[in-house]
């Protein structure tokens, strides 16, 4: 499936969701939003790290290095208290606009 | 707080974002060899997949916050580097900034310190100066007399103190050198008006401010250091001036004045509150304190109800009234700038288009570095930078440029303002408070930062999407030119030859204004002749016949010094100096009030002495001038011709007679000789009507004799060389006696034009600057043309073309964008012209002489300017052009 451009203010969304399990590193965080999405998104490195820096300046991750499944050093991310509540607002924005949009498309 | 902490720790946050993305590629790759491809290909992939780490980090590091401070400062030092790498260009701009600010900073401090700042007393825009206006004999800014004077203090209540005063000089006797100083002579209420006490003892009182009292003295911060070695202990002494000892009572802070009078001695007038005869002695200025609770329009108001019932105050003699006989108020500020202001604007005008002239040229040469460095833009943008990035590291190189500059301009403004207050100390009111202060140096940095970003935006105008797209496919080659770039920099150059068009007419049209002040016939002839002033104090001197002895035993021993022809003396010094306005009676002549005739009264009295008239070199027109047999003759005067014109018509005025009130009884004066006249109220002024008395005649028949006299030699020997002969000759006189100012007096003329002459210099000085500025600008754009279109030009002249076809191609671009330039700025010119034209005299402000040479001269300079990029073309190698790049 061709990779869909993520919409604006999706991936912050997405990431957020991703972390919600517990912490990944930055690939992991990738590969977990291409699986929950079932491959519709997948997230290059060139928007993934930004967006993590972003949201992590914005207090909603913290991160620390640590040591992957097969011993590589890597950066782990996890969701702080603030990023919860931004992951429940960010869930509640997206579902109003999915139903409008729903709505929307069954008009006649 | 993260912003803190990215900038703070910028080097470990930097580090630990490059090993995150490391760390993400590993992991990729191990993915990939987990899904079985080979170690080498996976790394190969995973790199291809995640793109350029450097990429990333970039990104990254553009959207953290604090971004902005880091990579300014890294643009700064970025900028900094690149000007390093190329000397040259960073000399040329930052001189040329330095250059356009300085000027700047340099005359906006004169601004400030002339006509911003307040002058240096309490409260002192409450401060009002009050003249005498008498409108029939056009005399603006007169005195007041002393009657008027105590009339106006008595019955007015909208200022709380007012005081009058009058300025002279006096001979101070301390020490070995005895010294001539400037001196406000005011009454005791001005200490209250001014308001600024002494720093050692006390001022003077109303008991020291009457007839006879006991003589006291307040010195300058200045006296008191150059002369007292600024000992406490002179504070109650005795000091002689004047031939007569005065008490020092104290001593004022430094830089206190009174409208710029220089003084270095404060004392009592001594005016006699019982005195109210004197009403046509007009000698002083008043200046009064407006009380807390009243305006200037109530002062003013009350101004006019008093002009118009002065006369229930005093029945008999002139007193003010509304019509014929002002009194006027202006604030003290307003009347010590004077007309210096508008002189000040033009010149701060001027130097913001030199400041936008070397902007311009500025814009020119980064557009053409812009230009030149296209291919590196495209590989960074290649290689990830944002382009924002590169558009704001431009304007990082204009804002390095300009602080630099700024800093030159700084210095530049300091010397420059040094040199040009101890050039012409006398030709600014107010000289003594101009410095580069904290407004100063403000207005410096808003205009270093207002110019950086002015011509940082230039490179913007071409550096679109557009831009780097082509660049890319370029791939670094240079083309024929590009349309849109080239009008950017044509537009420049117009802009600034434009501008140094308006700016040498300016310039044009002052110093040949200035030329014409300076040819004017002052009436008498300055060359060869030398004079100084000599005051015989009246308590060291009491007889008037001893004063005129002491002078006829001088001039036979001057008139011994070698190479000295004659010598005489005057009591005004011409071309400049106050007007006497005195009432004089003229035989079978009387004004009648709302006719046509001539109001009696005189402009100017001269009492002259020796073969003044001769040795002056002042032509006789008709009669006699005086000999030694009119020293025991009946008196006698010498008109000049404006006299002769105004009061007698059509008659001879030789044997005419008129009363000058110079004595206490009625005395007729016979005219004898007609003179031509000569200027007393400056070069530009209409000469007034003058009346010569005779010096030798005074004590016998006035009673007294002037006390100030300026002697003049006639030597073709230069000044240094009478110098000593002048002083022995006075030493042996009286070695008390100081000689105030020995000088040429071409000197003397030259020091009543200096304003003028300041003027058309500094303008003259900015004009040529941006003449300068503009060549170099059009030589840089049509050599950079010359450059881009090698090519074409080695192409045109592989298939034929002459000499003469490219030269026509060259200079004809060239001399195009000088002609439209020079359109424009003598159109903007023209609309300036009356802005300056008070400034002027003698020309018209669209004087067509001037327009035309200044036209004529920029085409010139401009067709300079195109030779060594024509030449260049010409001999372009066609074989070498098209294999070039």
């Amino acid at each position: 499936m061709a990779p869909t451009n993520l919409l604006q203010g999706t991936l912050d969304l997405l990431i957020l969701k991703s972390l919600a399990l517990g912490e990944l590193h930055g690939l992991g965080a990738s590969r977990r939003i291409e699986q929950i999405t079932r491959g519709t998104f997948q997230v290059k490195p060139g928007s993934l790290f930004p967006a993590l820096h972003r949201m992590q300046d914005a207090g909603w991750l913290a991160s620390s290095w640590g040591l992957s499944e097969n011993n590589r050093r890597a950066k782990y991310y996890k969701l702080t208290a603030a990023g919860r509540r931004q992951l429940d607002v960010e869930v509640g924005t997206w579902q109003r606009i999915a139903v409008a949009i729903r709505f929307a498309l069954a008009a006649t | 707080m993260s912003f803190l902490r990215n900038l703070l720790n910028r080097a470990s946050v930097d580090q630990d974002l490059d090993a995150e993305v490391q760390s993400y590629i590993e992991l990729l790759t191990d993915e990939k060899i987990r899904m079985g491809m080979s170690p080498d290909d996976a790394r190969r992939q995973a790199r291809l997949e995640a793109g350029s780490a450097d990429r990333i980090t970039e990104e990254v590091k553009e959207r953290r916050s604090g971004v902005w401070l880091e990579t300014t400062l890294q643009d700064l030092r970025y900028g900094l580097r690149l000007l390093r790498r190329s000397p040259g260009f960073a000399a040329l701009a930052i001189l040329t900034i330095g250059l356009g600010i300085g000027a700047n900073s340099a005359i906006f401090s004169v601004i400030n310190g002339v006509v911003r700042k307040p002058l240096g007393y309490p409260e002192s825009d409450r401060l009002m100066f009050i003249t005498s206006q008498f409108t029939s004999l056009s005399f603006n800014r007169f005195w007041v007399s002393p009657p008027e004077y105590l009339e106006y203090k008595e019955r007015t209540k909208a200022f709380s103190h007012m005081g009058a005063y009058t300025t002279g000089a006096m001979n101070v006797s301390e020490g070995d050198q005895p010294e001539r100083v400037n001196t406000v002579f005011m009454t005791a209420s001005m200490w209250s008006v001014l308001g600024v006490n002494p720093v050692v003892g006390r001022t003077f009182t109303e008991e020291h401010d009457i007839p006879n009292a006991d003589p006291v003295v307040v010195l300058s911060h200045e006296l008191w250091t150059r002369s007292f070695a600024s000992d406490p202990a002179v504070v109650g002494k005795r000091i002689e001036v004047q031939g007569t000892p005065r008490t020092v009572l104290g001593v004022m802070p430094p830089a206190f004045d009174l409208h710029d009078a220089g003084a270095q001695l404060w004392a009592p007038l001594g005016l006699d509150p019982a005195n109210r005869q004197n009403r046509g002695s007009h000698f002083l200025y008043l200046v009064g304190r407006l009380a807390p609770a009243s305006s200037e329009s109530q002062a003013n108001a009350e101004l006019l109800t008093l002009l118009r019932s002065w006369r229930e105050i005093a029945a008999t003699g002139h007193v003010p009234n509304d019509s014929t006989h002002r009194v006027q108020m202006t604030p003290l500020r307003d009347d010590v700038i004077g007309n210096v202001k508008r002189a000040l604007w033009v010149l701060q005008g001027a130097v913001l288009l030199v400041l936008l002239i070397a902007c311009a040229n500025v814009a020119n040469l980064l557009l053409a570095r812009a230009e030149s460095r296209h291919k590196e833009f495209a590989v960074r943008t290649a290689l990830g930078a944002g382009r924002t990035r590169i558009l704001r590291q431009f304007m990082a190189e204009g804002v390095v440029l300009s602080v630099l500059g700024g800093l030159l301009g700084l210095a530049l403004a300091y010397w420059g303002l040094q040199a040009l207050l101890a050039a012409n100390p006398r030709s600014i009111p107010r000289a003594t408070e101009i410095t580069l202060d904290p407004i100063v140096l403000g207005f410096t940095f808003a205009v270093a930062v207002a110019t950086g970003l002015v011509f940082g935006l230039a490179p913007l105008l071409h550096m679109g999407d557009k831009a780097v797209s082509q660049a890319i496919k370029e791939g670094g080659v240079r083309t024929t030119a590009n349309a849109g770039r080239n009008r950017v920099r044509r537009g420049l150059v117009i802009a600034e030859i434009a501008l140094a068009v308006m700016l040498v007419i300016g310039a044009g049209l002052l110093i040949r204004s200035f030329d014409k002040l300076t040819s004017v016939d002052a009436g008498f002839n300055p060359a060869n002749r030398v004079t100084f002033g000599l005051v015989l104090p009246p308590a060291a001197y009491p007889e008037a016949q001893r004063r005129v002895t002491l002078h006829g035993d001088l001039r036979r021993k001057l008139e011994q010094i070698p190479g000295v022809q004659s010598a005489g003396a005057m009591t005004g010094l011409p071309p400049f100096r106050q007007v006497n306005a005195n009432d004089t009676d003229f035989e079978d002549y009387t004004f009648v009030p709302g006719s046509d005739g001539p109001i009696e009264n005189v402009d100017y009295y001269q009492t002259v002495f020796g073969d003044y008239f001769g040795t002056m070199g002042i032509p006789l027109v008709d009669g006699r001038v005086f000999n030694e047999g009119d020293a025991a003759g009946g008196p006698v005067v010498v008109v000049n011709e404006a006299l002769a014109k105004r009061f007698y018509p059509d008659m001879d005025p030789i044997g005419k007679r008129l009363n000058p009130f110079v004595t206490r009884e009625q005395t007729w004066f016979t005219i004898i000789g007609v003179v031509k006249d000569v200027k007393q109220g400056g070069l530009d002024a209409p000469a007034g009507t003058e009346l010569y008395f005779y010096y030798d005649q005074a004590p016998r028949i006035a009673g007294s004799a002037p006390t100030q006299m300026n002697v003049v030699l006639r030597s073709t020997r230069p000044i240094e060389a009478l110098a000593s002969g002048i002083r022995q000759a006075v030493r042996e006189m009286d070695p008390a006696l100081p000689i105030v100012q020995l000088r040429t007096f071409e000197d003397v003329v030259g020091a009543s034009v200096t304003r003028q002459r300041f003027l058309s210099l500094l303008l003259g000085i900015f004009a040529a600057v941006a003449l300068a500025l503009a060549a170099i600008g059009t030589y840089g754009v049509l050599s950079y043309m010359v450059t881009e279109r090698q090519r074409e030009i080695g192409i045109r002249i592989a298939l034929g073309a002459g000499g003469g076809q490219v030269v026509r191609l060259v200079l004809g671009q060239g001399l195009g964008i000088a002609l439209i330039g020079i359109v424009i700025g003598i159109g903007g010119a023209y609309a300036l012209s009356r802005l300056t034209a008070s400034l002027l005299y003698g020309v018209s402000p669209s004087d067509p002489l001037t327009y035309g040479a200044v036209a004529v001269t920029i085409a010139a300079v401009a067709a300079a300017a195109c030779m060594i990029p024509t030449r260049r073309a010409m001999r372009v190698d066609p074989l070498e052009a098209m294999r070039a790049d």
